[in-house]
């Protein structure tokens, strides 16, 4: 267990040395309302939401104090809640409003935090609603980028620098005026952006948000087709349609993380054009046929070139969508046909 | 004899070049070529600091120091002084009290109580030459510190000096260096921090361009002192002139060896670059600043881990700010001790500020921490220009407090700055004088730091944003209850929950101004008015704003020049049924506020009412149409002063049926019995009077309410609504021994004052004492004066600066010969047998301001002095007389027996019973007692209405001001200072009652009148 012990509303709390209070009161079930956390990302402390009391202190934010010895932590006083409730009625009122219109009602972050402060309209309406009529980036196939709802926690530039090494965003200009913006306020997809979606997942509300606001009625643990990587993913699913795709975390391959093609890249699933069956060209034209038949052919076809040129006559190309096993099963069933003519479209 | 050998300084700081201060250089030198003079040499420094004056020019050896050159006056100055040794007088500093010039910079007020010791340099070398500098002694500490003393003999020495972070938090240099030190790692880096930002603010600056090696020094000595080999001067690219003499200094400084490898033999190796900001506020905080540096978006991270031992690069940093690092080498140089003599002590050493705003001498001071702000604004900077009162000092920058005028006497340190709510920031101090609104003076500095605000943290980019809404809201009419809560609730938090010290500072305009200025937030939210004048939203011209009343100055001042006396008056009367009588009593509080006042002299804006008004009552004084009664309900309005008949007059004007009852056999209250004949004529307030009358007010003389004739009689009588209004009517006693009524030569003012005016007999003796400082005070020495004392003396527990009267009637007072002694207070009144035979008295001292920023009389110990006198007249103050209530009257009294009643309907606690004038606030100022019978009258036609909607007075927008306002031209503007009015010379009017102010003549009046800039026809 761990190497410290502290206080957190007189709980004894036991952490190791170098999480933050933050960190470890999460891992203990303890909810302290935070925008700009992230397990994933190094602290930030711009939402200023995690404000607790160390006895003896004042205030200070959770996410960026480290554990220490003996402290105790309270989360919970009349000038805490205040000054958490005061940051909470800026947020909310300089935020889009019609929850029930928004592809993240009832998974958004924000929501629990009004939720956990308790939205009082008398108070709000002191408050000037300072929403901003920004445009919205639907530059990318994948996800929009909609600032109005945007918290600037800052997740996603930081998703973007310390997770991915790309650096597409950054928080420009300033004061209320500041925004995510990429190189000179251009679309995304004219930016170094790579369309991987790790900042689209991490986004605390729908300032990035997949393109199409469906969401699956159940989950298939599976792996990811795409490379022979092998990353974990969850396809949500509802009746024969898959309609999303999110990274295992618990998967020791990719941590949860997913490249563009593992995260958006499962539209041809369902496609119209995707082949259901074998199809084998006869007269000229390309026929449906049982998988017996398709692979009837295909040994016909192999007999009768080794026996007219010789087993050197053959050779295999595999894919890199195959696992290593695939691949090692392709070598030697080649080989036992005696060719080594062996090639691989990664190498192309 | 042999011509003296000159050395003439031009001054080249960025303000003195904006005033032409290049061009006085070239002049200069291409002038004494042109003489062909040997005996001058032309050289430039930095700022001197006094930028007021600029372009400035020193010859020394002498230290003449000459002002506002411009390119015309070198001539005269090379051939006068250069060639002829006569200086040119014109040119020198006058002396703005005495009118004298002062030749010498030594011997300017400005300079006298100043320490210049971190700008020791300023003004006196050319900053482009190291040459200057080491002969004033620069480098000498570098060189010690590197021959003879280890890094930790230095932060020692730094740490026995007290030296704090002039930078504004005030943080302990030594402690900053020695965790630099301490923190292993074998590359380190220093920092000088010169993104100087904040408006108002140029210490920093005028330090890089008139003495950058000081601060390079110092950054050095800091390098050695941590063990670091790269340091940064990050200054912003808005800075061209400083960064240019900075490049210039560290080329000359490599070169000399004093940076680079093996500085000064002594195997040290440093160097340092500059790196030029973008001018983003906020990296002025240490941690966005690195991060600027470090090509990243300058934006402040949390600490821990502090930059000592995690910053520039993740290396541990160093930074300073240019002042801080600029006192380093005069410590090492001078020796802590010395250091730590100067200052307080918990703030060693001096404190450079920016004084600028309404200040008469803006520029760049240095005091020696703990002067106090008095001797800063008032002695150095001059006091404020025109003649305007002082309001507030802003220090520290736009995220400083406003410091109002009770607190002037504090010493400016970083202590009691932070208790007052202020802080010393970087050294910005922005005074504000008596026309600047605190709300929009806060809306202004937020507005800054809401747009520089990084945007990272919640609280400051989104409270900030929601204060100024505030803010903007009130300053535009357009506040509501609560707004002055909702905005300290979120200044607290932006204050304590913030990220970086923007933040954190960011609320304290907010904050101070509404711990200090509170009225002034809810006369904007609750009367929509600017006490101040300033706010465009909520008002016309700023005249009218400020007239209690709201009388529309600038359509009547028009009406004037067109020759239109008689609709001048009637303008007038649409506010103010008074204009004879105000026109020469009135304390005019328009005029303070006068636009015009801001260019030469305000508008005589009384002076023409009263012309108009004698016009009008000479010429047009037919018998005036009653107004139409056109409601049924009758009010009954008790006393007849200026409160009560306004208050009728305005009734009757809405139609309803008015009774006024007064209990003396003359109307005018506290008009006709007090206020002397001299400053305003009985006949004057007759036709007032009357003229009232006429519209259709019923007045009884000699009909007293009293036990026999009760309030509710009235309400028997039918009368639905009372206005009382019964003045304050009562002399306040001295409460000192000796003081029984009835004396023989004791009096006081009022009865003094009344008895004199409805012709009662009065005897005053030949020496004549009068206790107390206000108008009744003045009034009665006058009058005793009239009376054939041969001399009279008032005593004043105060000084000029605390008395409530105005300058007229002061000067007039003392013209006329009466004296006038300040800070005694009597004690004892002596007596010989039932006689006044004089005063025993005490001299006073002032102490701290109290509440009302006045400061507090305190008696000096034994300082008791008999002063002879044959009668005495006590002036100290009057109340209201509640006497004529029944004692079992259900009205509903405060503490100091006047009545509750609601601030803005004037309501009493009995429905229909209203209250106003002298007789609810106390004595006041006629204007007040009018404004308090208007208020009256709204309220009792909303009673009659059932309307409970608050009372309010807008200003009236004339037909006049509705005209376009004409094509803005570029006119040539001359000073026309304001037509003086004629008055009766002193040894004539201290024997008479005759009125002293004789009035305008209609061509000096429209003359006058047309020196009205029509502001009120701002588009």
């Amino acid at each position: 267990m761990g190497e410290i012990t502290f206080f957190i509303d007189g709980l004894k709390i036991e952490a190791n040395e170098g999480d933050t209070i933050l960190r470890a009161a999460l891992e203990q079930g303890i909810y302290i309302p935070h925008l700009c956390y992230h397990p994933d990302l190094k602290p930030f402390g711009g939402c200023r939401l995690c404000t607790i009391e160390i006895e003896g202190r004042g205030l200070t934010i959770s996410c960026k104090t480290p554990v220490e010895e003996g402290v105790r932590v309270i989360t919970e006083n009349p000038q805490i809640n205040k000054a958490r409730r005061i940051a909470a009625e800026l947020i909310i009122a300089n935020h889009y409003s019609e929850c029930l219109q928004c592809a993240r009602n009832t998974d958004c972050r924000l929501q629990d935090i009004a939720t956990y402060i308790g939205i009082e309209e008398g108070r709000l309406q002191r408050l000037k609603r300072t929403v901003r009529d920004l445009p919205i980036d639907d530059s990318n196939p994948f996800f929009y980028r909609d600032p109005n709802k945007c918290v600037l926690c800052g997740i996603c530039v930081r998703t973007c620098e310390e997770i991915n090494g790309v650096g597409a965003i950054d928080f420009a200009f300033r004061g209320f005026a500041t925004k995510i913006s990429t190189l000179k306020d251009k679309p995304i997809t004219e930016s170094t952006c790579e369309s991987c979606g790790e900042c689209v997942d991490r986004c605390p509300t729908a300032a990035l948000a997949r393109k199409g606001s469906e969401r699956p009625a159940r989950e298939v643990k599976t792996i990811c087709p795409y490379c022979g990587a092998g990353c974990g993913i969850y396809l949500g699913v509802r009746g024969d349609r898959v309609l999303s795709a999110r990274g295992d975390r618990q998967n020791p391959v990719n941590n949860g993380q997913l490249c563009v093609k593992g995260r958006f890249g499962y539209d041809f699933v369902n496609h119209p054009d995707r082949l259901t069956t074998p199809l084998i060209k006869r007269n000229g034209t390309f026929v449906e046929a049982s998988w017996d038949e398709a692979l009837d052919l295909v040994v016909a076809k192999f007999k009768e070139a080794r026996e007219e040129y010789g087993p050197e006559a053959l050779g295999g190309l595999s894919s890199a969508r195959v696992t290593n096993e695939d691949n090692y099963l392709f070598q030697k069933l080649l080989r036992s046909l005696g060719t080594n003519s062996i090639d691989h479209c990664a190498r192309l | 004899m042999p011509q003296p050998q000159y050395k003439v300084l031009v001054c080249r700081g960025t303000g003195c070049v904006s005033g032409g201060g290049d061009g006085v250089y070239e002049a200069l030198r291409a002038e004494v070529e042109q003489q062909g003079l040997h005996n001058a040499g032309i050289d430039f420094v930095g700022c001197h600091g006094f930028c007021q004056q600029g372009p400035n020019v020193v010859v020394e050896p002498d230290g003449i120091f000459y002002t506002q050159v411009q390119v015309e006056d070198v001539a005269e100055i090379v051939a006068a002084h250069l060639r002829d040794g006569k200086p040119v007088e014109r040119l020198l500093y006058r002396d703005p009290l005495t009118g004298m010039a002062v030749p010498r910079y030594s011997d300017i007020n400005f300079y006298i109580k100043q320490r210049r010791l971190i700008l020791r340099n300023c003004g006196h070398i050319n900053p482009e030459k190291i040459e200057d500098y080491i002969e004033r002694d620069g480098y000498r500490a570098l060189r010690k510190v590197l021959g003879i003393m280890t890094p930790e003999q230095v932060i020692e020495e730094i740490r026995r000096s007290g030296l704090r972070g002039r930078g504004g938090a005030g943080a302990s240099t030594a402690m900053k260096w020695q965790f630099c030190h301490d923190t292993p790692g074998p590359i380190k880096y220093v920092i000088c921090n010169a993104d100087e930002g904040d408006p108002g603010a140029f210490m920093d600056r005028s330090i890089l361009e008139a003495d950058p090696h000081a601060m390079l020094e110092g950054l050095t000595i800091c390098a050695y002192a941590i063990g670091a080999d790269k340091g940064y001067v990050y200054a912003r690219a808005e800075y061209p002139l400083a960064v240019r003499r900075v490049r210039i200094a560290l080329a000359q400084s490599r070169e000399r060896g004093f940076l680079g490898k093996n500085i000064l033999g002594s195997g040290f190796d440093f160097d340092i670059e500059i790196k030029e900001g973008a001018g983003a506020f906020v990296c002025g905080e240490e941690t966005a600043l690195m991060a600027s540096i470090e090509s990243r978006r300058g934006m402040p991270r949390p600490r821990p881990p502090f930059p000592a031992t995690s910053g520039l690069d993740g290396k541990p940093s160093n930074i300073n700010n240019v002042k801080t690092l600029a006192a380093v080498p005069v410590i090492m140089d001078e020796g802590a001790q010395w250091f730590s003599e100067i200052g307080t002590e918990k703030s060693r050493g001096t404190a450079v500020f920016a004084l600028t705003g309404k200040i008469a001498n803006s520029g760049l001071v240095e005091v020696p921490m703990g002067t106090p702000l008095r001797d800063v604004i008032f002695d150095i900077g001059d006091g404020i220009p025109r003649g305007k009162a002082f309001k507030a000092v802003q220090t520290g920058g736009p995220s400083g407090g406003c410091i109002p005028a009770r607190f002037l006497d504090r010493p400016v340190d970083f202590e009691s700055l932070a208790q007052l709510g202020s802080i010393m920031g970087s050294g910005g101090m922005v005074v504000l004088d008596e026309n600047t609104c605190m709300v929009e003076i806060a809306r202004f500095f937020l507005s800054f730091t809401q747009a520089e605000s990084c945007g990272k943290c919640t609280p400051c980019r989104l409270g900030t944003r929601q204060m100024l809404e505030i803010l903007t809201r009130i300053t535009q009419g357009r506040g509501h209850d609560g707004d002055i809560d909702a905005l300290l609730d979120i200044a607290r938090v932006v204050k304590s929950c913030s990220l970086c010290g923007l933040g954190q500072t960011a609320p304290n305009p907010v904050i101070t101004t509404i711990n200090y200025f509170r009225d002034e937030y809810e006369a904007h939210i609750k009367e929509k008015k600017c006490p101040a004048a300033v706010c465009d939203a909520l008002m016309i011209s700023p005249c009218q704003h400020t007239c209690p009343v709201g009388v529309n100055v600038p359509q009547y001042v028009a009406a004037i020049t067109e020759g239109q006396y008689g609709k001048a008056v009637e303008v007038i009367r649409e506010r103010n049924p008074f204009p004879a009588i105000c026109g020469r009593i009135c304390h005019h509080p328009c005029e303070v506020r006068c636009r015009r006042g801001e260019l030469d002299d305000p508008v005589a804006i009384r002076s023409l009412k009263r012309f108009a008004a004698d016009w009008y009552f000479q010429n047009m004084d037919v018998d005036p149409e009653p107004f139409r009664r056109t409601r049924d309900e009758r009010v009954a309005v008790v006393g007849a002063g200026p409160a009560g008949l306004s208050c009728a007059y305005f009734l009757a004007q809405m139609g309803y049926g008015v009774t006024v009852f007064e209990a003396l056999p003359v109307g005018g209250g506290m008009l006709s019995v007090a206020i002397p004949e001299f400053r305003l004529p009985r006949e004057v307030i007759q036709m007032e009077i009357d003229y009232i009358a006429r519209k259709g007010v019923e007045i009884r003389y000699g009909t007293p309410i009293n036990v026999n004739y009760t309030l509710d009689d009235l309400k028997k009588e039918g009368f639905e609504a009372i206005y009382i209004a019964a003045g304050a009517q009562r002399s306040q006693r001295v409460g000192i021994p000796g003081e029984v009524e009835g004396l023989e030569g004791l009096h006081y003012g009022l009865r003094f004052l009344r008895d004199v005016k409805i012709g009662r007999e009065v005897t005053v003796g030949g020496r004549v004492a009068v206790i107390g400082g206000g108008n009744v005070a003045l009034d009665s020495a006058r009058t005793a004066l009239r009376f054939g004392a041969e001399e009279v003396n008032i005593y004043y527990r105060r000084s000029r600066a605390e008395m409530p009267v105005s300058e007229v009637e002061y000067e007039q007072t003392v013209a006329e010969g009466v004296k006038i002694n300040f800070l005694v207070s009597p004690t004892r009144i002596v007596t010989e047998g039932w006689k006044v035979s004089g005063l025993q008295c005490v001299q006073m001292k002032l102490g701290e301001p109290d509440d009302s920023g006045r400061r507090r009389p305190i008696p000096i110990e034994d300082s008791g002095t008999f002063i002879e006198a044959d009668t005495v007249i006590a002036a100290v103050g009057q109340a209201p007389d509640l006497s004529f209530l029944p004692a079992d009257s259900a009205l509903e009294r405060t503490r100091w027996e006047t009545l509750v009643v609601d601030s803005n309907t004037l309501a009493t606690n009995l429905p229909g019973v209203f209250a106003g004038g002298d007789f609810v606030t106390g004595p006041g100022l006629v204007i007040d007692a009018i404004a308090a019978g208007r208020r009256g009258a709204l309220a009792i036609d909303r009673y009659f209405r059932r309307d409970a909607s608050p009372v309010q007075m807008y200003d009236l927008k004339g037909e006049i001001a509705q005209k376009p306002a004409p094509e803005e031209t570029e006119e040539e503007w001359e000073a026309q200072p304001r037509v003086p009015m004629p008055i009766l010379p002193p040894e004539e009017r201290r024997r008479s009652f005759d009125e002293i102010e004789r009035g305008f003549s209609e061509e000096r009046g429209r003359e006058e009148a047309k020196r009205c800039l029509r502001c009120d026809l701002e588009t």
